[in-house]
Formats: structure tokens, sequence, C-alpha cells
């Protein structure tokens, strides 16, 4: 049973140096500020879910355009050029609001095994991200009208797993610790 | 579990087999909000690329009518999860929810983004031809972009204030 697994995953997270991590963040400064202002958490959230919203929208966009759904008259190279800021800047977005989130609940999340699932995702998910851009881009600058088959699947698994960062990011806050 | 008699129409909903379900599981409540979410930042973020190019900031090479073919089936394909989610959510704690400020400014402020869409639509849009693609669009276009930014920044500010704020109010 999966719920087995994660309660094992955060009994074992609870025996690292992690506890003492989070036990020293929550003396911290910053977490102190920012559990002391009522809306600085959900101010925080907000931030973090206009943050993937940017980034989300403009990967569903250049997904489109990779299938030849969207902006079919634009060289994809161009899309790319449109989108890719927008993916990493909402991604500075997402790390600084979700610093701030952490810092201000260190114990619910790094002892939480819902919370490195979601840590891992994201890594994966910037490591195909690199890669699927750079191919798009040189499709594009290539002549192509529309993208490899692979980097066509490829914009559909990433779309995936930022369904499943959210889904991990929003049961953070409901899995029993 | 007994639950009160329902003294209104509220108390109904959330005192309904569906209503009772969803609060009373401990798996529902969380994937449907977890659904909520997905469809939201697909609305949100769709919407800001439009808003954006009737804006003339961004995409100023797409005619402002591709732009809107392009992202409006997501964005209406995110709003009608997000509206059907939200109302399950809102079934679960219906009365709980009609007296929360956050929730009834946010169904106004959602009713404003409508308004401002359809003015958009049937006013402004009339005249698409001589603007479509231009990067500088009449003073109706900017202030419907404009305007649909911050109706949806604050429609997500009262969704995640709602859940804070749940227990205050009675």
């Amino acid at each position: 049973m999966i719920l087995d697994l994660l309660f094992e995953i955060t009994g074992w997270l609870r025996e690292t140096f992690l506890l003492d991590l989070a036990f020293w963040m929550m003396e911290t400064s910053l977490s102190l500020f920012m559990v002391e202002n009522f809306w600085n958490v959900p101010l925080a959230q907000v931030v973090h879910i206009m943050s993937i919203g940017a980034a989300f929208g403009a990967l569903i966009m250049l997904s489109a355009r990779v299938h030849g759904k969207a902006a079919e008259t634009l060289p994809m190279d161009a899309v790319a050029a449109r989108y890719v800021p927008w993916v990493w800047y909402g991604l500075l977005g997402i790390v600084i609001s979700g610093l701030l989130m952490l810092t201000a609940e260190p114990l619910r999340n790094m002892i939480n095994a819902v919370f490195w699932i979601k840590m891992i995702l994201l890594l994966i998910v910037v490591a195909i991200t690199l890669g699927f851009f750079k191919s798009v881009k040189a499709q594009g600058a290539g002549g192509a009208v529309q993208a490899a088959s692979g980097t066509r699947v490829t914009s559909l698994v990433i779309i995936g797993l930022w369904l499943l960062i959210m889904l991990a990011g929003r049961w953070i806050a409901y899995i029993p610790v | 579990m007994m639950y009160p008699e329902p003294t209104n129409i509220w108390e109904s909903i959330e005192y309904s087999g569906l209503g009772i379900g969803i609060a009373e599981s401990l798996w529902a409540f969380p994937m449907i909000e977890s659904l909520h979410v997905m469809a939201l930042v697909t609305v949100f973020g769709t919407i800001l690329i439009m808003d954006l190019r009737l804006l003339g900031l961004a995409s100023n090479n797409v005619a402002a009518s591709k732009m809107s073919s392009d992202t409006l089936k997501w964005t209406w394909i995110g709003f009608v999860i997000a509206a059907i989610t939200g109302t399950l959510l809102f079934a679960s704690k219906a009365s709980t929810y009609m007296v929360n400020p956050y929730f009834l400014t946010k169904m106004g402020l959602m009713a404003a983004a409508g308004i401002n869409m359809l003015i958009f639509h049937f006013v402004t849009y009339k005249t698409v031809n001589e603007w479509d693609t231009s990067g500088t669009l009449p003073t109706g276009a900017k202030l419907a972009g404009i305007l649909s930014i911050i109706f949806w920044v604050v429609i997500v500010f009262c969704g995640r204030a709602i859940g804070f704020t749940l227990g205050i109010y009675y």
C-alpha cells in the first residue's frame, strides 16, 4: 500500500539530519518573520501558484506549437524564444516563494515523503526541459514546420510531470506525517 | 454520523449525500482540490498570455485573433474543470463558504472577469480587422487586458485566502 510506503519514508526522514536542520530553520529570523504575520504564508502561496501558472501556460502554448496546433505561421525557434524565458522566470518565482514556504514550515515539508518526491520530480522535469528547449530551437532553426515525434512526446511528458508536481504539492498539506 | 436538519439552501447542499460524502472522505477533498489547482493554473497561465498580447507586451508577431483562438480552448478546458471541481469543494462546506467574505469577493470578481470578457468580445473585438496584426491595440483592448490580469490575480489571492480563513467566519 502506497500510504505505508510514504509513512516508512517519512519515518526514515525523521531519523536523518533533516530533523535538526528543520528545528534550526524554525529559529531563523526569516522563519519567524514568515509565521508572525498571518498573511505571509498565503501570499507566498499566491506567488507560487501564479508562477506555476506563468510557466505552465507557456509550456502548454509551446507544446501546442510543437504539435503544429498554435502559431503555425511562426518558426518553432521564434515561438520558443517567446515562451522559454517565461518558463525559467516562472521557475525562479516558484523556487523563491517555495523557499519562503519551506522556511515558514520546515517540519511539515522536510519530514514529509511527498515533499521529497515532489523535489525529485521537479529536478527530473527541469533536466528533461533543458533538452527539450534545445531540441525545439535546433529543429526550428533548421526550418522544420512540425517537431519530430520524439520531441512532441517529450512535450507531453513535461506537461504530465508538472501535473504530478502540482498533485504532490497539494498533498504535502494533507498527507499525515 | 448525524447531521442537523438544514435550515437554508446552503445547509441542504452541505448535508446532501454529495456534500457529506466529500466532507467525510479522507481523500476526496484533497484530490478534487488538486484538480482545481491544475485547472486554475491553466486558466491563469493561458489568460495571462492573451492579456499580454492585448497589451502589446508579448507575442506581437502573432495576430490577436490567432492568439485568442490558440489560447482560448485551453482557457475553457481549464475553466470548466475548475468550475466543476470548485462546485464540488463548495458542496462539502457550502454554508461556511457562503459567509466567507473572500469566497463572496471571489465569486463577484469572477462575474466581473466574465463581463470584462463579454464587453471585449462583443464591443471592442468588432473592429479587430483594423488592429489584428498590430502591436498597438485600441484602448478598449488594453483596458480589457489589464483588467483581466488584475481580476485574476485577486481571484487567486481570494481563493487561497478562503482556505486560510475557513474557521474564522460563522
